[in-house]
Formats: C-alpha cells, sequence, structure tokens
C-alpha cells in the first residue's frame, strides 16, 4: 500500500491515565499523527528490560503463582481518554459570565443560568488581577477562599491543585478549603479510636496482606466493597486479576451490600444484601452470636482489648436493655435471621479477611463512625493480625503504605516533587513535620538539583482555613464552627518523615471560621470546581455561589462543568496530553516507574497549563509577582530539574531517558519482601511490644479518647451504637420523613466516571450502565430500581424519573434490575449538573445536590453521601410542561446527543466550532 | 496457520474495554483500504452483551463480547453483488469500503448482526481484526491488547492450545472461540422457618433432560445446580434428617431459577 505511513504513527508518547492525584494510574502508549491523538493503548513493558533488570515480583501460595503482568492493566477511563481531549465540553478560551460587570452590577443572582462570551487572556488576567488587589484593600487578603483540592487529572510541573495557592500565598494569603477525609469517613472519624492506624483509620500498615491472604485466609469479606469500580479510577485492573486468583486458589468470597455490585457480579460465591446503611445491626448480631455462642477468641482478647467489658454489655442489652439479636438487626437491616446466624458461624469457623475499596454504601453514610469501629471490633474477636486475618485494601497500594500489600514496589521511591501545596493546614496549628514534606526539596532533593531551590522556597501557610463539608453553610451564614483539623496529608510516597502523621489528636479541636480579625469569604478561586456532584448537599453549595456576599468567582478548568457554571470568569486549562511533564506510577501494580510525558498534540484552543494560567494572572500583577511564581523556569526546564531531583539519574542519565521516556525502577528483592512482617501480625504476636498507636496500646472496645474528650455524644459514644436518629440525622426507614421519602438512596463512585472526572467519555456513554437515553433523547444519569419498587411506582425501564426529597430533585432514567433490593434507589456520585433551577432542580442527575447538608456525626466533619431518604417517581407530563413553560432558557442550551452538556450550550451564540462541525 | 480469538466469558469482568479500545481505533480514523471511518457513536464491531440471571438474593451476571467470526464460509461475502467483500490469506475478511456499494445486503445476510451501516458513507462496515495494525508491525488487535484480565486472547491455534481446552469456536474454521458461558441456574436457600437457621447439608436431587444431579446445601444453606440447559423442565428433591422432604415439580430452565428461602417442616 502506498499510503502506508498513515498507519504508523508520526509520534508515540508515553501519558498515564491518572485521575487521583499524581501517582494514581499508569502509564499509556498514546500515537498521534498530523497533530491529533490517534489512539491511546496501555503500556507494554519491555520484558527483556524488565526481566533482566527488574526482577519482576510473584506471590506464590498452594501451588501456584500470581505474578507481574506485562503490561499496564488499563482501565476504560484511560482508553476513552481521547474522546476527554477532544470533548465539545473544553473550555477553549477564557470566558466571563455575561451580566457579571466588575465595574458595574455583578449579579450573583443569575450565576447557574447566564451564559458566557469569550475575552480575551490579557482581559481575564487583568480582571482577576484587579480584583485580588480590590478584595485584598478591602477586606485583606482572607477575603479570598481558594478551593484546590483534588478530583482532578494527576499533574506534577503543573499540577492541577493548588498553583492559585501557590500565588494567594505570594500576596499575602487567603482562606484555604480544607479537604475533609472523604471516601474514607467511618475509618478516619471511627475506626482510629479502636486501633489508631494513623492517617486514614483503614488498617496500617497494609504490608503483604496478598501473599498473606493467599496463603492462610480461606474466606473474604467484600463489606461495600466492589472490587470491580473503585479501583479503577486509581490504581487500574489488577485487583480484578487479583479477585480472579483468590478465587482460583479456592477462597470463597461473599459481598455484603445492597447492590449486587460489579465485583459480586463476577466474583461472588455468595450476595448478602443488605439495607443501605444499616451494617451496624449485621455487625451487632455477629457479636452478639459470637459472645453468646462462645465462638470468639477469648485468649486474644484478654492480651489485646481494652474495654471489652463494657462493649459485650451493650451487644447483650445490660446497657440498654436490647439485647442485640439476630432477630433485632433483621429488622433493621433486612438480612433474614437465619443468614446473619449462619454468616456468623461461617465466619467463626474459617480464616478470615475483609476487603474495602473506599466509597461505597458502607463508609459514607451518616454516623459511618459506627461501623467502622464496629468491624474492627469484630477482626479483633477473630484474632487480627494473625495469618491471615486482616483488613485488606484493593485499591491505594502506595498510599501511605512503607511497603506494600502487592509486593509491586521498587527498590527505592524516586520522589517526585511537587509544585503547589492545596492541601497544607494553617500556618501555627500543627507542628511543622506534619507540614506537608512533599512540597519542600528534601536535603538530597536539593544537593541533585539546587536549580529548584528557588522554585521552592517556602510560602507562608494560610491563617484560615474551612473544611470542604461546611464550605455551602460558613458562606451563608457568615461563620461556621466545627471539630477536628482536617489535616488531609496528600503524602502518598512513602518516606520517614511522612508515614503515618498523628493526626487523632487533633479530632477533637474545636475550630471556627472567620477567625477572630480575619475576613470572611468574599471571592473564590476553584481549580475543583466539582463542589456541586461531589460534595454534601449540592443545591446548598449552589445556592451559596449565588449569595450575595460573594462578589467574583473564578475558576480554571479544561472543561466547563459543574461548579464552573457558577464562575465569573473561566480559564481554560490544558489536559495531561497537551503539555510536558513528569509522570510517575505508584499505583497500577505491575511495576514503579517515572516517565516522561510530552505533549501528544498542540493544546485545545487558547488553554494553558494550570501552573501558566496562574502566572498570566501573576503577570499583570507585576514583575516581581510572576518572578517569584515562576522561579524564572519553564515548563520543559522544571520537568528537566525535576528529574535531576527524583535520583533516577543514578540508574538512567537524562539522555537515556529522554531517549527511552520511561524508567522503570526495578522491583524489591523477592525475600526482601517476603521477610516482611504481615500487616499487623507483630501486634498479634506480642502486643506488648508492638502496641497499637491508641493510648492503650490496645484495641479499644470503649474509646479512651472520646471519653476523655465527649463522653456524652450520643451520636459517637466510647462504644459505637446503632444510632436510629440523632441531632445530625435522621435517615431511617423507621422515621416519619420515610412516609414521604420511603427509600434509602445509596450511592458509590461510578464504574464509569472517576468522581466528576469522565462524565462526558461518548463511549463510555454508550454502556447502558452509565447512561439511560431517554424518550427526549437526552442521556439521563441511571437510577436502579428493584423490579418490585419500580412497577410500585408504574416506572419502566428507561422512564425519566425524578429522584427528591425536601432538598431538591435530581432527574435519572429509571434502570430496572434484580441488581438492587427493595426500599432502596442507587444512584452513582459524579454526573455533570445541568441546572434547570440552581438549586432545586437539576437534570444531569448530580446526585449530592440532594444528599445530608450535616456531617457525618455532630463532631464528625467529615459528608454523609450514601444512605439517606428520598423517594423516586415518574416525571408526569404535566410537571413535564410546567419546567419547561417556567424555564425555557435552561431547556433551550444545546446538549450534545453523545457527549451531553457542553459549552455550546453555555456561551453566548454558541460554539462556533461545534457550528461548522 | 491463521490466528483466532479465544474468549473465556469466565475471565471477564464486565470493563468493555475491548468494546472501548475499538471505538478509539475505528471511530473517526480512516483506515482505508482496510476500513473507513465508524461513526462516533452508534456502531460496535465489538460489543459486549450483560446477560443477567436469576433474582436477588441468587444473581449471577456474565458478560460476552462479540465480534465478527469472520466465517470460513461468510454469507456476506456470498451475498455481495460488488466483490466488495473477501478474505485474506490470514483469514480476516474484509469490506472494501471503495467497492461496497451500499446495498445492505450482508448485514441481512450475517447471522451474527456483526455488520453495520454507515449512514453517511452509504457503506456496510465491520471488525477488520485491526488488520491495519497487523499489517504494520503490531501483534495484537486492540480489543485483545486492551483486555486486563486476558479473557480475551488473540494468537495462534498452536499457542493457545493449552487455553482453548473446553473451548468452541461461534463457527466452523471462524477465528472466534468461546469458552466457559455458562449455562441456567436453579439455586435457593434451605432454612428452618420454627428455629430460624439455615438447614446444612440438605441433600437435593434434580431430575430432568435424562440426568439426576445432586448437590448439598452449603453453611448458608444454599445449593446450587449452574450450568444446565437452557429450556429444560426438571424435578427437586429436598430432603433432610429431622425434616419432611420437599419437592418443586416441574421446575423449568427457561430463564435461571431463584427458589428463594424455602422453608422446611419439621418432622
Amino acid at each position: 500500500m502506498n499510503d502506508d505511513k498513515k498507519f504508523v504513527p508520526e509520534e508515540q508518547n508515553i501519558v498515564s491515565f491518572s485521575l487521583m492525584g499524581p501517582e494514581s494510574g499508569g502509564p499509556c502508549l498514546v500515537d498521534s499523527n498530523g497533530g491529533r491523538i490517534t489512539r491511546i493503548r496501555p503500556y507494554f513493558y519491555d520484558k527483556e528490560y524488565t526481566d533482566a533488570h527488574c526482577n519482576p515480583w510473584k506471590i506464590e501460595a498452594r501451588g501456584q503463582t500470581f505474578s507481574a503482568p506485562d503490561r499496564v492493566t488499563i482501565t476504560p477511563f484511560g482508553l476513552g481518554y481521547k474522546s476527554r481531549v477532544y470533548s465539545p465540553n473544553r473550555v477553549k478560551y477564557p470566558l466571563k459570565r455575561v451580566d457579571w460587570d466588575p465595574d458595574g452590577d455583578r449579579h450573583p443572582e443569575t450565576r447557574g443560568v447566564s451564559k458566557y462570551v469569550r475575552i480575551s487572556w490579557d482581559e481575564a488576567a487583568e480582571i482577576v488581577a484587579k480584583e485580588l488587589k480590590r478584595q485584598k484593600e478591602k477586606y485583606g487578603p482572607e477575603a479570598v477562599l481558594c478551593q484546590a483540592d483534588m478530583h482532578g487529572e494527576g499533574k506534577n510541573v503543573a499540577p492541577s491543585h493548588g498553583c492559585p495557592n501557590r500565588l494567594l500565598s505570594l500576596m499575602g494569603g487567603y482562606t484555604l478549603q480544607m479537604r475533609n477525609m472523604d471516601s474514607w469517613e467511618g475509618w478516619f472519624w471511627g475506626a482510629k479510636y479502636v486501633w489508631g492506624c494513623e492517617p486514614v483509620g483503614e488498617m496500617a500498615p497494609q504490608t503483604n496482606l496478598f501473599p498473606d491472604i493467599a496463603r492462610h485466609s480461606d474466606l473474604l469479606l467484600f463489606w461495600g466493597c466492589d472490587p470491580e469500580v473503585t479501583p479503577l479510577g486509581v490504581v487500574s485492573h489488577m485487583p480484578s486479576r487479583l479477585c480472579y486468583w483468590l478465587t482460583d486458589l479456592g477462597i470463597k468470597s461473599v459481598y455484603v451490600c445492597p447492590d449486587l455490585n460489579y465485583g459480586a457480579a463476577v466474583h461472588a460465591d455468595k450476595w448478602i444484601p443488605i439495607l443501605p446503611n444499616t451494617d451496624v445491626a449485621l455487625q451487632l448480631a455477629i457479636a452478639y452470636i459470637w459472645i453468646t455462642e462462645d465462638l470468639y477468641d477469648k485468649e486474644y482478647i484478654d492480651k489485646h482489648a481494652y474495654g471489652f467489658d463494657k462493649f459485650v454489655d451493650y451487644v447483650l442489652g445490660k446497657e440498654d436493655g436490647v439485647p442485640k439479636t439476630p432477630a433485632w438487626a433483621s429488622e433493621k437491616c433486612g438480612v433474614k435471621e437465619w443468614t446473619i446466624k449462619a454468616l456468623a458461624r461461617d465466619w467463626a469457623k474459617k480464616t478470615a479477611s475483609i476487603l474495602h475499596g473506599n466509597g461505597g454504601p458502607y463508609i459514607r453514610g451518616p454516623y459511618a463512625s459506627e461501623p467502622a469501629r464496629l468491624e474492627v471490633m469484630l477482626l479483633g474477636m477473630r484474632g487480627l493480625g494473625k495469618p491471615g486475618v486482616h483488613q485488606a485494601k484493593v485499591i491505594e497500594w502506595s498510599l501511605w503504605n512503607r511497603d506494600y500489600p502487592v509486593p509491586f514496589q521498587g527498590q527505592f521511591v524516586p520522589k517526585i516533587t511537587a509544585i503547589a501545596d492545596p492541601l497544607r493546614p494553617v500556618d501555627g496549628d500543627v507542628e511543622p513535620h506534619i507540614n506537608m514534606r512533599r512540597f519542600e526539596l528534601t536535603d538530597a532533593q536539593k544537593e541533585r538539583a539546587p536549580e529548584l531551590i528557588d522554585l521552592f522556597k517556602k510560602l507562608p501557610a494560610p491563617k484560615q482555613f474551612i473544611p470542604r463539608c461546611h464550605i455551602h453553610r460558613a458562606i451563608l451564614e457568615g461563620h461556621a464552627e466545627w471539630r477536628g483539623l482536617q489535616c488531609f496529608s496528600s503524602s502518598q510516597q512513602p518516606g520517614p518523615d511522612n508515614y503515618r502523621y498523628p493526626t487523632q489528636q487533633y479530632q477533637f479541636q474545636k475550630m471556627q471560621y472567620p477567625r477572630p480579625g480575619l475576613s470572611r469569604v468574599h471571592m473564590i478561586w476553584t481549580d475543583a470546581p466539582c463542589q456541586v456532584t461531589c460534595w454534601n448537599d449540592g443545591n446548598l453549595t449552589q445556592r451559596a455561589f449565588r449569595d450575595p456576599s460573594i462578589e467574583c468567582i473564578v475558576a480554571q478548568h479544561p472543561w466547563l462543568e459543574n461548579d464552573c457554571y457558577f464562575a465569573d470568569i473561566i480559564f481554560p486549562v490544558v489536559t495531561k496530553h497537551e503539555m510536558n511533564d513528569l509522570g510517575n506510577d505508584m499505583s497500577s501494580g505491575a511495576f514503579t516507574s517515572i516517565y516522561l510525558e510530552e505533549p501528544c498534540c498542540p493544546p485545545v484552543g487558547e488553554s494553558l497549563s494550570d501552573f501558566d494560567v496562574c502566572a498570566k494572572v501573576a503577570e499583570k500583577l507585576g514583575p516581581e509577582y510572576y518572578a517569584a511564581y515562576t522561579g524564572n523556569m519553564s515548563e520543559k526546564e522544571r520537568v528537566r530539574f525535576f528529574y535531576k531531583a527524583t535520583g533516577c539519574e543514578d540508574y538512567m542519565t537524562w539522555e537515556e531517558f529522554r531517549a527511552r521516556k520511561i524508567f522503570v525502577v526495578p522491583c524489591k528483592p523477592q525475600e526482601e519482601h517476603e521477610a516482611l512482617p504481615a500487616g499487623l501480625v507483630k501486634f498479634y504476636e506480642d502486643p506488648e511490644h508492638n502496641p497499637l498507636s491508641t493510648p492503650t496500646g490496645k484495641l479499644e472496645y470503649y474509646s479512651t479518647e472520646i471519653a476523655a474528650n465527649i463522653p456524652d455524644d450520643p451520636e459517637r459514644p466510647p462504644v459505637p451504637h446503632w444510632i436510629e436518629s440523632g441531632e445530625s440525622h435522621d435517615e431511617r426507614l423507621s422515621s416519619a420523613r420515610a412516609e414521604k421519602y420511603p427509600l434509602l438512596c445509596m450511592s458509590n463512585h461510578g464504574r464509569w466516571r472517576m468522581h466528576a472526572q469522565c462524565d462526558d467519555i461518548v463511549w463510555n456513554r454508550e454502556v447502558e450502565t452509565m447512561k439511560i437515553r431517554g424518550a427526549d433523547g437526552y442521556q439521563y444519569e441511571p437510577c436502579w430500581l428493584s423490579v418490585h419498587e419500580a412497577e410500585k411506582r408504574g416506572i419502566r425501564h428507561g422512564d425519566i424519573v425524578k429522584v427528591f426529597n425536601e432538598r431538591g430533585i435530581v432527574l435519572c432514567g429509571a434502570y430496572v434490575t434484580e441488581r438492587l433490593i427493595d426500599h432502596t434507589c442507587y444512584v452513582d456520585h459524579g454526573s455533570r449538573l445541568d441546572p434547570i433551577i440552581p438549586g432545586w432542580l437539576d437534570r444531569g442527575g448530580a446526585i449530592n445536590c440532594i444528599t445530608p447538608t450535616n456531617t457525618t456525626s455532630k463532631n464528625a466533619t467529615g459528608m454523609a453521601v450514601s444512605g439517606f431518604l428520598c423517594d423516586v417517581q415518574k416525571v408526569t407530563d404535566e410537571e413535564w410542561a410546567a419546567w419547561k413553560r417556567d424555564y425555557p432558557e435552561a431547556f433551550a442550551r444545546q446538549v450534545d446527543p453523545d457527549a451531553g452538556v457542553c459549552l455550546d450550550g453555555w456561551l453566548i451564540g454558541g460554539d462556533p466550532e461545534r457550528k461548522e462541525g | 496457520m491463521s490466528k483466532i480469538f479465544l474468549i473465556d466469558v469466565g475471565r471477564c469482568t464486565g470493563c468493555y474495554n475491548c468494546q472501548l479500545a475499538c471505538k478509539d481505533e475505528h471511530c473517526e480514523n480512516d483506515w482505508t483500504p482496510y476500513a473507513a471511518p465508524q461513526p462516533l457513536t452508534g456502531q460496535f464491531w465489538c460489543r459486549v452483551s450483560e446477560h443477567v440471571q436469576g433474582s436477588i438474593p441468587k444473581v449471577k451476571i456474565h458478560y460476552i463480547p462479540h465480534l465478527c467470526a469472520h466465517c470460513e464460509k461468510a454469507a456476506c461475502m456470498a451475498v455481495c453483488r460488488t466483490q466488495a467483500i473477501s478474505r485474506r490469506a490470514d483469514g480476516f475478511v474484509l469490506i472494501d469500503p471503495a467497492k461496497c456499494a451500499g446495498c445492505g445486503e450482508c448485514i441481512r445476510a450475517c447471522p451474527y448482526d456483526a455488520i453495520y451501516f454507515n449512514d453517511k458513507l452509504r457503506i456496510a462496515q465491520k471488525c477488520t481484526g485491526c488488520a491495519h495494525l497487523l499489517d504494520h508491525g503490531s501483534t495484537q488487535p486492540r480489543c485483545a491488547e486492551a483486555c486486563p484480565t486476558d479473557a480475551m486472547r488473540f494468537g495462534e491455534e498452536s499457542e493457545l492450545a493449552e487455553a482453548l481446552v473446553g473451548a468452541k469456536p461461534l463457527t466452523p474454521g471462524g477465528k472466534i472461540w468461546y469458552k466457559n458461558i455458562p449455562g441456567e441456574f436453579i439455586g435457593g436457600t434451605v432454612y428452618d422457618p420454627v428455629e430460624k437457621e439455615v438447614v446444612i447439608g440438605a441433600r437435593c436431587l434434580l431430575t430432568g433432560e435424562g440426568k439426576t444431579l445432586t448437590a448439598e446445601t452449603d453453611s448458608y444453606g444454599d445449593f446450587w445446580f449452574r450450568d444446565l440447559p437452557a429450556g429444560g423442565t426438571y424435578d427437586l428433591l429436598i430432603s433432610a434428617d429431622g425434616f419432611a422432604d420437599k419437592r418443586f415439580d416441574g421446575v423449568s430452565t427457561a430463564a435461571s431459577v431463584n427458589l428463594g428461602d424455602i422453608p422446611l417442616e419439621r418432622n
């Protein structure tokens, strides 16, 4: 064929599918022709190279071997990313909200309704620089709230999050939005009080767990855990391979969850469906059986536990007169009494570990501290730490772990410095060692790459912060109070200084906003515009964004979505595929590696990297700001010097790295990994000399910390309780509210999206569990309903339905299925907002719009985003007619038939490129 | 020798990577003369179907990737009036977009619904086995390469010999082989309504379709008869010491059956 050259890529680059911090995802090969991305494929390890130098890992157990695959096990997000780069939803140039006049009327009340006009970079940067100066002069620097904490693409030299913080620090400070410990709510606010295990409260360390499980466990409990969903955006498909292998070894998998989740669908030996957020009842009944039938490890409890007698008193009903029998539990959780007993006895007979993957129906509900604590207590009754008895994770294998649960880790950790510091705690509140060291250069890095010293000059920490889950109330009420410092460490790379921060002690501190003498917030700058679809009570957030106290909102993002609709100025940002970066794979599970990411195509429109967006504003503030902000270093120079700082040059020169584009870190020698104690085995063997980080050093069935600080908190008492309702939440089927809202809504991370990311991948949207096309042609977010609940309401598969409660209405497409139990509906979070009535009615399926406003519990500053009351009904013709009559402009916005909401719908006069196309 | 696809349904997680990779390769990419661009959405040269069996809480799901079988006796080739469809030496059956007259005969002739009509280009289109890549240095079509669990593999029959045990070709001499497609199941949970306990070790006897199968209830009181042929009729007898026998006659496997929580009466 004479035309052969089109079949060969002109350019081939390596870029990761990194959606959750720079270390997430894994490398992909991206081919380009003629300045356009042709395809995205998994990266294949060069076996000659890896086998000779990298000493590939393996796990041997029961006569079988599990080993590193020959390629990155790419996920749907990685494969479909071309569709994301060229999405009709891209912000292509700077935008200004049409009726926001910084010198005149600012119309906060039309945010979420009014459209945008294109402006020049010069004008946009000038407006924002001027407004920053005005805010600082009028109110002080803390008037600017910086929302910059995650859920964006993982990038290092120009990170998705934190560039505005860097600039605002140079301007004298700002108010920090502190991310609450999301996805880990129950562990962080509960489990810690039983076993310490800082900083998250999930079992730590996770060292060597999967080899140990493969050799010793014979039962795995996937409790509210979907190994085929939550890992995908963070890790890869390695957990899928692992689950098949564990089944091959004869280990049984029992799934406890309201839905037949994607993992249960293909891996479960037994599915025990349970009503959302009622796991506490099941756990207490299991404890009841074990105590009354003498089925627990008493010797272990004697040596390893504190306060067990008080726990027994509660379980047997001596404390409150209610024995927590299987019959009692069955009423609450919907699991049959005989199945509860069977599970309790089977578990007692076997060597069992519990598996988790964040998110899901179990650990993010109201009062999530309670199931988390009880789980640890049940594991304790089975001899926690004993070979085969662990809490293991199918996700975040490199997060906070010095040594990994699957032995893929390299002989050394090539630390990539990150230039921005979005998650740093507030100045003066914590000891300096808790501060995020990853945003500083280590001494070794300084020595290796002195060029970076100026760039990494330590900037002052902000003086004021608001936890992300309190933002809406803080804005609307002008003040907020909460407990606990949200020291969200993003130090995902293990090191001697950043492993296990003692944050437990800060959880009882009383905090407030605004701080004495500091201003409340009057301006918002966000690089994480997903608050409405990923955090609690998105409708209240929308009302906060429209509050007159907020005079200016600036967003910077590659896509026009979610919170962007409330911004007055929007800066266009490039995706990973349009820039230079140094990528690192710490979590896809085959090998760890560092790779050179180079542009696969020119920037879309006039977009710039997040770093350069803020540099534009710095330029307008003055040359001294520009110099301090950029360190006078270009993107390519930063890549070069970052590589120098990693220490990889001792193994691969820069020239070779540039040619090869990837450095695969040699694996730790097998015998070295094998020798490491698995999980908490040392605590199991000798608790006196290997205490936990609880005050007593033991598993605390009665929390001494809670007893010492807030002993009378009915929402989180020293011994975990079943909480029917309380001051913070009334979200049970027993509630009077359930007469109007009789369904418990469960919500998880989506399988076809990562939080708010990737909702516009057109090929994912063709999968019916991703979107359902309604009769009106619009692709709706699916709302799962059981056949019975659907029939009761006259709902058929595919009908447009409203999911609603007092907090508002979210429109969805009915997905009628055998995969969900009665009294329940299920909608994944993260679907992009399409506001019909901002703060009340959403067509896009952003279910978090109607999640509870209150935090996990009164003194637990997490969010409750699954297991809340609502109802689902078919949208009637009359309702449709009324909405279309009253909100014609919202229904008239252009929506892409395949990609959903898009720039075309929000630009005055439409997107010219779309029209030409 | 020619290369084949081996699809192990028992190893498929339903991630749709194969379907998505196919789209990444072919949608709006022009690989003529192998294939003209596939429309951005709506065609599925590699299509994953989802199969839900049973009812709560005994529900199982499997996923089956479907792609052109590249039949040895290809019906599409036979009906094509413009000789646009041909079989290569390596066995891949390709539609030449330049020769296709867009009559749609092949689409109607294909027994597997593997051919799609491109409304804009007025031609028939389908899986090419990524021949354009195989001819230019790749060893794998995009779908097989993207499979994270090796549920879909592509290679010489001889290379795959071990894995091919138990597999069947979709069509004789074709390129698509499947294994571990589950049959229908009959299952249930046996319990004692007085004690509110599951009954462990109850003997379950299933007769029908000329066979007698046995199972025992496990530690959850569950019994399973798996991989039954669809459309059979069976009688089930459950017996346990101390309980009266329980009988289900004429259970149909038109679809998988969860008999639910089955109470046994005490003798």
